[in-house]
Formats: structure tokens, C-alpha cells, sequence
């Protein structure tokens, strides 16, 4: 009449779920912080003085390219954990 | 709110943590091994020092959320907004384990993981209701106010709905256990009754530490949303 | 004219002029019904108990569904921002839009009435039926009208509508529910879920007047 076994599944199902919240918590935590860096730097570089500014137009290339090719897919990271 | 806040936030980090973890081990213990067994349902009832402070701490949860909610439509602050969808989110965490570990508890006690008993059902829309609130929340992006409004409404109406939920549904015949604790002599022996203090004190600081890391992601959430919009300003300009 | 009458009338006529919408709520209603009715029948020889319960589950769907729909027209005509900048009460407003969808319902519903009455040979058009009729869908299209005219702008809103609303209104479902089956004769005591489906339905429309203006301020 004791029934152990559900009251072992009974916390392992609670310790378990609390687990994977922090888990998936502590993912979406660093995912953030690493777009939050990249944009301040993107930020810093958009600031950059006129005059480089003048040198190459838009922004610098290499750069400029590689965000533009990488922003979308951090959005879509960002959404689906979002959801 | 932001001398508060400025005051409160060191707490969370440095003080939070180990009370949690020391509330939560002396419930473990206190639940598994020091609290007597029961003898008519035996060992499974000590689900119960997790369960019910679990349940009771969920309502706490929501009600915060419809109090962030009202707070968000008066000042305007997305602040509130990070606090109405993190306690909505630990609320549903909590309601889910309150739904399992009562499952898990019934299947040996009344013979069913599942019954349409009132309070089950109860509970059961509660989830569906906060489900459909972050799922309203999340179609948009962190600081859309239009958004964060839409959902700040529709958790008013759930909060004062849960009344009437319970009313309805309270007039089928209910199959759960009536409360023997909220009684000026409460029916629980001395030593279970002290355990079950012990989970709610370590329920209500894993809640509470949970909320705050989760408003401290959503936070972070809306400053990516902030710098973003930011960064493609700057660069088209 | 007053503004109430103002926005009713102007909600009537572009219900009119959307009128393909709201016929589709009718048909959908309508295959509701038929489809309950004759997949019941092949699972059980008695279909009049389950009659109550294939009613307000064919009501509620359709006028969430209609909801959805009469605020897309509007959105999409842009009359809706015209008349949040006009000097409307926003209490005119939602009286005027919740009237209209009322309306348009209500005439759905008789006809799915009608339609129960041959399929089911059941005596559906009795007072006590259709009181119950009117203040549970008064109670719903309260709360789907308040849903579905905030953040129009919203993405996906007219798929999440009824995930939104459906929880909410499960005890105007009991009551009704309940209700109905007394109604009919189903079962015995008409009282106390009358009594539960008032209190629904005057808690959802004073809560829906009261956060309405909350809820389109800018």
C-alpha cells in the first residue's frame, strides 16, 4: 500500500522540469548577452568618427557585410525562443 | 520603483540563491525522511509537502501577473510588462507540476492519474488561461506597448474570471481532497504540518528567485529589442 | 442621432457590405451542426441529451470565428482609426460594435435553432430557451468583441482569438449548457445555472465596457 514508486516519480518529475527551466533559462540568458555585446559593438562602430565615415561610404565592409548576414539569424534565434 | 529596485536587486542575486537552496533541501528532507508516514495512504503522501505549497504559491504567481498587469496599463513602464510575463511563466511552471505530481498521486490513491473533480478542472483552464496570456505576450516583440497592453488586459479579465471559474465548476461533485489545513485547528499532526511550512517557505523562494532571473532574461530581452532598433537607425542614417 | 445609434448603424452596414464573412460564420455554423448531429447518430441512438451541448459548442465556435471577422473588415476599411480619432465616446464605440455583432449572431443562432428543431425534433423556440440564448450570447460576445477590437495590429490575433477565449468562458458554457438541458426537460432545476449564467454574462459586459476605453487609449 506504500506505492514508493510513484512518490519517487512524483519528485523526480518536479526536480526534472525544474531542471530543464533552468536550462533552457540559462541558454536563452547567454544567447542574449552574446546579441547584446554584438550589437553594442555594432552600435560603437556606427559611431565611429565622420571622417572614416567619408573614406568608406556606408560602413566598413567587412564588417558591415558579416552583421547584415548574421542579424537575421540571431532574430529567428531570438523568436523561437521567444515562442 | 527605481530606488526599490536598486535595492532589491543585490538581494536577488546574493540572497536569494542560498535561501533556496537551503529551504529546498530541508524540504527534502524534512518531506522524505523526518515527516511521519501516513497510514492510510502511505509513503505517496508525502507528495503532498511539495503539491500543495506548490498550488497555493501559483495562485500567488498569477495574481502578481494581473498586479503587474494593472501596474503596466497605469504607468506605462515595460518593466512592468518583464514582471507580468515572468511571474505568468513560473506560474505555468508551477501550475504544470501541480497538475503532474497530483496525477502522479492520484493513480495510486483513487485509482485514475485523471478525473473531471472540480478543483482539477479548475486548475486545468488556469493553465489554459495563462498559456493563452504569454502566448498573446509572445506574437510580438519584447517592447511592443500595443502588445504588452493586449496581454495586460486579458490577464485582468483572467484573474477576475477564476472566481467564477471556481463557482461553476465547484457545483459538480468533487472528488478532491477537502482542505484540512486553512482551519483554526487544523487536522494535520504537528510534525507534518511544520514540514509542510517548510515547503511552502522553500516553494514561495524557489518561485520568487525564479521570477527574478526570468524578469532579469526579459529585461535583457527588451534591450536587445532597444539596441537593435538602435543599431538599424544608426546605419541607415 | 446619438453616437451609439451612429456606430451601430455604421457597424449593421459594414457587416452588410462584409456580408461574405459573416455567411461564412453561418456555414460553419451550419456544417457544425449537421456534422454533430449525424456523427452523434452513428455512435449513439439518442442524440436529443447531447443536443445542448452540440448548440453552444456550434454557437461559441461561430462567434468567435465572426468576431475575428467583423474586426479584420474593419481594420482593413480603416474605419476603425477613423472613428477612434472622431469624438466618440470610447463607451459609444463598443456599445454601437458589440450591438452589431449581437445582431448579426443573433440571427445565426435562429437559424441554427431552427435548423436542431428538424434535425433533432426537438421543441427548441420556448421562452425559457430563448432567454437563455440571449444573455449567454450577450455574455460572449462581450468578452470576443473586447478581444478582437484591441491590437488590431497584433499578428496572428484572429488565430489566437479563440486559444484567448475559450478558457475564459467555460462557465458561461456550464451555465449554459446546464441550462439549456433544464430548458428542454433534460434534467431537473432551471434556477441556479440561470442564476450562473447571469452573473457570467453581467460580469463579462460591465468588465468589457469598463476596459474597453483602457484598452484603445494611446
Amino acid at each position: 500500500m506504500d506505492h514508493i514508486e510513484y512518490l519517487f516519480a512524483g519528485f523526480a518529475v518536479f526536480w526534472g522540469g525544474l531542471f530543464i527551466y533552468l536550462l533552457l533559462l540559462q541558454m536563452r540568458i547567454r544567447a542574449l548577452s552574446q546579441e547584446i555585446g554584438r550589437l553594442e559593438e555594432r552600435l560603437a562602430e556606427a559611431e565611429a568618427p565622420p571622417a572614416a565615415r567619408t573614406v568608406t561610404p556606408p560602413a566598413p565592409p567587412g564588417t558591415g557585410g558579416r552583421g547584415g548576414r548574421d542579424a537575421p539569424e540571431q532574430a529567428s534565434e531570438v523568436a523561437a525562443q521567444d515562442a | 520603483m527605481n530606488q526599490l529596485l536598486r535595492r532589491l536587486e543585490p538581494l536577488g542575486w546574493n540572497v536569494l540563491p542560498p535561501v533556496v537552496g537551503v529551504a529546498m533541501t530541508a524540504m527534502i528532507v524534512g518531506a522524505l525522511a523526518a515527516a511521519p508516514r501516513e497510514i492510510i495512504e502511505g509513503e505517496v503522501q508525502r507528495l503532498m509537502y511539495l503539491h500543495v505549497p506548490s498550488a497555493v504559491i501559483m495562485y500567488g504567481a498569477f495574481g502578481f501577473t494581473a498586479f503587474a498587469s494593472v501596474m503596466l496599463l497605469w504607468k506605462r513602464d515595460m518593466r512592468w510588462d518583464a514582471a507580468a510575463r515572468s511571474a505568468a511563466l513560473v506560474g505555468v511552471f508551477l501550475c504544470s507540476m501541480v497538475l503532474l505530481s497530483g496525477a502522479i498521486w492520484g493513480k495510486p490513491i483513487w485509482g485514475v492519474y485523471w478525473t473531471w473533480d472540480a478543483r482539477l478542472t479548475t486548475t486545468l483552464i488556469l493553465l489554459l488561461i495563462y498559456v493563452a496570456y504569454l502566448l498573446a505576450r509572445s506574437v510580438a516583440g519584447p517592447l511592443d506597448e500595443q502588445a504588452a497592453r493586449y496581454a495586460a488586459i486579458f490577464a485582468i479579465i483572467g484573474v477576475v474570471d477564476i472566481p467564477i471559474i471556481q463557482m461553476s465548476v465547484r457545483w459538480w461533485r468533487t472528488l478532491h481532497p477537502q482542505p484540512i489545513i486553512f482551519r483554526p485547528n487544523p487536522a494535520l499532526p504537528d510534525e507534518m504540518l511544520l514540514v509542510l511550512l517548510i515547503g511552502f517557505i522553500a516553494v514561495a523562494s524557489l518561485a520568487t528567485w525564479l521570477i527574478f532571473l526570468q524578469w532579469n532574461t526579459e529585461r535583457a530581452a527588451q534591450r536587445v529589442s532597444a539596441l537593435r532598433a538602435e543599431v538599424d537607425h544608426r546605419e541607415m542614417a | 442621432m446619438s453616437p451609439f445609434l451612429a456606430v451601430v448603424e455604421k457597424d449593421l452596414r459594414l457587416a452588410w457590405r462584409n456580408r461574405s464573412g459573416w455567411a461564412s460564420a453561418a456555414a460553419f455554423a451550419t456544417i457544425a451542426v449537421l456534422t454533430y448531429s449525424f456523427a452523434f447518430d452513428l455512435a449513439t441512438g439518442d442524440v436529443r441529451p447531447l443536443l445542448p451541448g452540440v448548440l453552444w459548442t456550434t454557437f461559441l465556435f461561430a462567434g468567435v470565428f465572426a468576431a475575428g471577422q467583423s474586426f479584420q473588415d474593419e481594420v482593413e476599411d480603416g474605419t476603425f482609426e477613423a472613428m477612434r480619432l472622431a469624438p466618440i465616446p470610447a463607451t459609444a464605440i463598443f456599445a454601437g460594435k458589440l450591438t452589431a455583432n449581437l445582431i448579426a449572431l443573433l440571427i445565426i443562432e435562429f437559424a441554427q435553432l431552427l435548423l436542431a428543431t428538424i434535425l433533432f425534433d426537438a421543441g427548441l423556440f420556448t421562452p425559457a430557451l430563448l432567454g437563455i440564448v440571449l444573455i449567454g450570447t450577450i455574455g460572449y460576445v462581450s468578452l470576443t468583441t473586447l478581444l478582437s477590437t484591441m491590437g488590431g495590429h497584433v499578428r496572428g490575433r484572429s488565430v489566437l482569438l479563440p486559444v484567448l477565449v475559450l478558457p475564459l468562458l467555460v462557465p458561461l458554457l456550464i451555465g449554459a449548457v446546464r441550462g439549456t438541458g433544464a430548458a428542454l426537460g433534460l434534467e431537473a432545476g432551471t434556477a441556479p445555472w440561470i442564476v450562473l449564467l447571469g452573473v457570467f454574462t453581467l460580469w463579462s459586459t460591465l468588465g468589457a465596457f469598463l476596459l474597453f476605453p483602457v484598452a484603445v487609449e494611446r
